[in-house]
């Protein structure tokens, strides 16, 4: 009892701590984007906040960001659309399909392993298959790569929502008259819809901050958002303020997504935990 | 509407056989219940008249027709599920309307055979709201009423009522009876409460370790169960089981006389026999044997009594109120023409009015329904009558446990000769 009771002081310090570990770059990056190059390498505590960063990395005609913008957006939601379909029938399959349990646990094995390679150690891989069918330099190419690189954890969170859904609800299905398709249509997918919401919104984020493998599939022209900031850092000279005025753009589809569907994702992380 | 009729049935998953071939024939608009303990196959054999589990050998057919092969859709069967199974993101009326729309019928034909269905089950209020908005009892209802839109050959009930309370449960049990005399489709129902079973079916199948023990009407499995199993299961509370032996055509049990001088005897030679009785037709009665009072449960319209009888656990049902209390020693005696007696070694009922053959008391060949497992272990070790009772009566999965009579009595110790009686008695 004496536990419950005590003052919550203690606790918020040290959650405001935590917070602050959390927030501090960010902040730092973003207050980064508004200073002159000279007052951040001076180290300035207090400075006049100027526009010229965000212009230039946006509207210069030096600039490729809106085009790097545009292509991490057209790469990111066509390989979350695909990463997730596959993940949704592969997972239902798994679970509800009566495969005989090894071949469910192999390939359960295999994601997850495929999933621990660090994408850098398969990088050259993906460039010289990309090269042999074309597809270097293409969108094709790094939206098939970026769903292939999701489709371990995606293939993972779906199994867990898949299973949660009672199996007398697929059989009452059956029973109804439905086909496997239909059960899938208009049983499993109603209910799973906030799995497949927070499964998008992280393979859409992890699309969105990939770099090792867009930067080996792409060029100047497809090039995404990771890799135009990364191209701040020339031989010659780091662009400090225009890299932290990019990033701090870069945040901005995350953020929108994680406040507009963050119901979902929490509802969907808990939901397998819970039970 | 039709007949639905199970050939020699097995299921077999790897090397664990849960049903052992089954023969159940359901007459057309007939209303059969499934009894019997849990894992003992029933709700597997309903699953596989669905078409839900596969027949491993075997042949089930419906209307007539093998649909051994045919996809549940095909079966025209409609079942209701333990956990109603409703979906959750469709209204009622959805729910309801959801294998119409399936097979493709036009939308005002789905909303009139629903509303047709919320009539007959007085769901019409409810049509619009969710099944999380429901209570039990109306889930229960959305879930049969899924089951009549689509006016099928046979209904299919999975335990239906056990997640409600028991109020609740009588009051669907009459329901469910009711619908099914209004609508007249062949229901296969089933259940571990066999009170449901009792009250609902035309015919009960009882069923243990995936094979069926004996089938036949509510009265008939009351009044001749073929074997102790049966006996033991159905009827409420259960029959009580006395080891004894035949000598000279009069019953001698373990530790004393229960009986009488006329002959009760229901086969010619002396032997060791089991005797049961149920509770109900055992009264106070000053001829009778002694026995003393352990629990006395008053439930207003009855009252039931556990008594030791020399040793012998037993449940006295009577209909009046009775003023005894625990510690008294009472007299109790058995309605002579309501005894049921087994054969020790097989389970199997003697003589009286069986249906079934009627072996000697050690024959075991004469039913081909029990597991040669069973059996055997039946066979070995006969000892004496009481450990053959014990034997049979674990065989059947009742177990008497050495009980200590002391523990029952409320106040005082009781008559000491009994207590002894037992201790010197237990094996």
């Amino acid at each position: 009892m004496n536990g419950r009771t005590r003052s919550p002081v203690p606790l918020h310090i040290v959650l405001a701590i935590c917070a602050a570990i959390v927030i501090a770059p960010i902040v730092w990056t973003v207050a980064a984007g508004f200073r002159t190059q000279i007052s951040l390498l001076m180290g300035e505590v207090l400075f006049t906040p100027v526009w010229s960063n965000f212009s230039e990395v946006l509207w210069s005609k030096t600039s490729d960001f809106l085009l790097n913008y545009r292509n991490s957006i057209i790469v990111g939601v066509l390989s979350t659309i695909l990463c997730v379909v596959v993940a949704t029938l592969c997972a239902f399959s798994l679970n509800r399909l009566r495969w005989p349990s090894w071949v469910a646990h192999i390939f359960l094995a295999w994601t997850m392993i495929f999933h621990m390679i660090p994408p850098v150690a398969l990088a050259s891989a993906w460039f010289s298959m990309a090269r042999t069918v074309g597809l270097e330099n293409t969108f094709t190419g790094l939206i098939l790569a970026h769903a292939t690189l999701n489709l371990p954890m995606a293939i993972w969170l779906m199994a867990v929502f898949v299973r949660e859904v009672p199996k007398e609800l697929e059989e009452a299905a059956i029973m109804d008259g439905a086909s496997t398709p239909r059960v899938l249509w208009h049983v499993i997918l109603p209910l799973i819809t906030p799995g497949v919401a927070a499964t998008s919104i992280l393979t859409f984020i992890f699309s969105w901050n990939e770099f090792a493998v867009a930067l080996t599939l792409t060029m100047k022209q497809t090039a995404t958002v990771p890799v135009a900031i990364a191209k701040f850092a020339q031989d010659f000279e780091i662009q400090y303020t225009q890299m932290a005025a990019s990033a701090a753009l870069a945040m901005l589809p995350a953020l929108i997504v994680l406040l507009v569907a963050q119901r979902y994702i929490v509802k969907g992380l808990t939901q397998g935990a819970v039970k | 509407m039709a007949g639905v009729t199970i050939e020699n049935v097995r299921k077999s998953y790897g090397a664990v056989e849960v049903l052992r071939g089954v023969d159940v024939q359901v007459e057309n608009s007939e209303f059969v219940a499934l009894v019997g303990p849990s894992g003992c196959g029933k709700s597997t054999l309903l699953r596989m008249i669905a078409g839900l589990e596969g027949i491993s050998s075997g042949e089930i057919g419906i209307g007539g027709r093998v649909v051994n092969n045919v996809p549940p859709k095909q079966r025209d069967v409609a079942m209701v599920f333990q956990s109603y199974a409703l979906y959750p993101h469709m209204t009622v009326a959805k729910n309801m309307g959801f294998s119409l729309k399936l097979a493709g019928l036009p939308a005002d034909e789905i909303a009139q055979r629903v509303s047709r269905a919320a009539e007959i089950l007085d769901l019409r209020p409810l049509l619009d709201r969710l099944p999380k908005q429901l209570s039990g009892g109306q889930r229960q209802r959305v879930a049969m009423g899924r089951a009549i839109v689509r006016d099928p050959q046979v209904f299919l009930f999975d335990e239906p009522l056990s997640n409600l309370d028991a109020k609740l449960r009588v009051s669907m049990r009459a329901e469910i009876k009711a619908l099914h005399q209004r609508l007249k489709t062949t229901t296969v129902y089933v259940t571990h409460d066999q009170v449901e079973a009792m009250t609902m079916a035309d015919k009960i199948v009882v069923m243990r370790d995936g094979l069926v023990e004996q089938q036949g009407s509510p009265l008939e499995l009351y009044d001749r169960p073929r074997n102790m199993f049966v006996a033991g299961f159905i009827g409420s509370p259960s029959m009580n089981f006395i080891g004894g032996t035949i000598k000279k055509r009069r019953f001698v049990s373990g530790n004393g006389l229960l009986g009488h001088d006329t002959d009760i005897s229901p086969m010619a030679g002396d032997g060791a026999v089991i005797l049961g009785v149920r509770p109900e037709h055992l009264s106070i009665d000053t001829s009778g044997i002694e026995a003393t009072v352990l629990v006395v449960e008053q439930t207003g319209s009855e009252t039931t009594v556990l008594l030791d009888a020399g040793g012998t656990r037993m449940t006295l049902l009577a209909r009046e109120r009775l003023t005894t209390v625990p510690g008294e020693t009472v007299r109790i005696a058995p309605d002579y023409s309501r005894l049921h007696f087994f054969d020790p070694a097989s389970g199997l009922r003697l003589g009286g009015d069986s249906d079934v053959d009627e072996p000697g008391p050690s024959d075991t060949k004469g039913n081909t329904s029990m597991a040669p497992a069973r059996r055997t272990s039946l066979k070995n070790g006969r000892t004496g009558p009481r450990k053959k009772l014990s034997q049979a009566l674990e065989a059947i999965g009742i177990r008497q446990d050495r009980y200590r009579p002391e523990l029952y009595y409320m106040r005082g110790p009781g008559p000491k000769t009994h207590a002894k009686s037992v201790g010197a008695d237990s094996p």
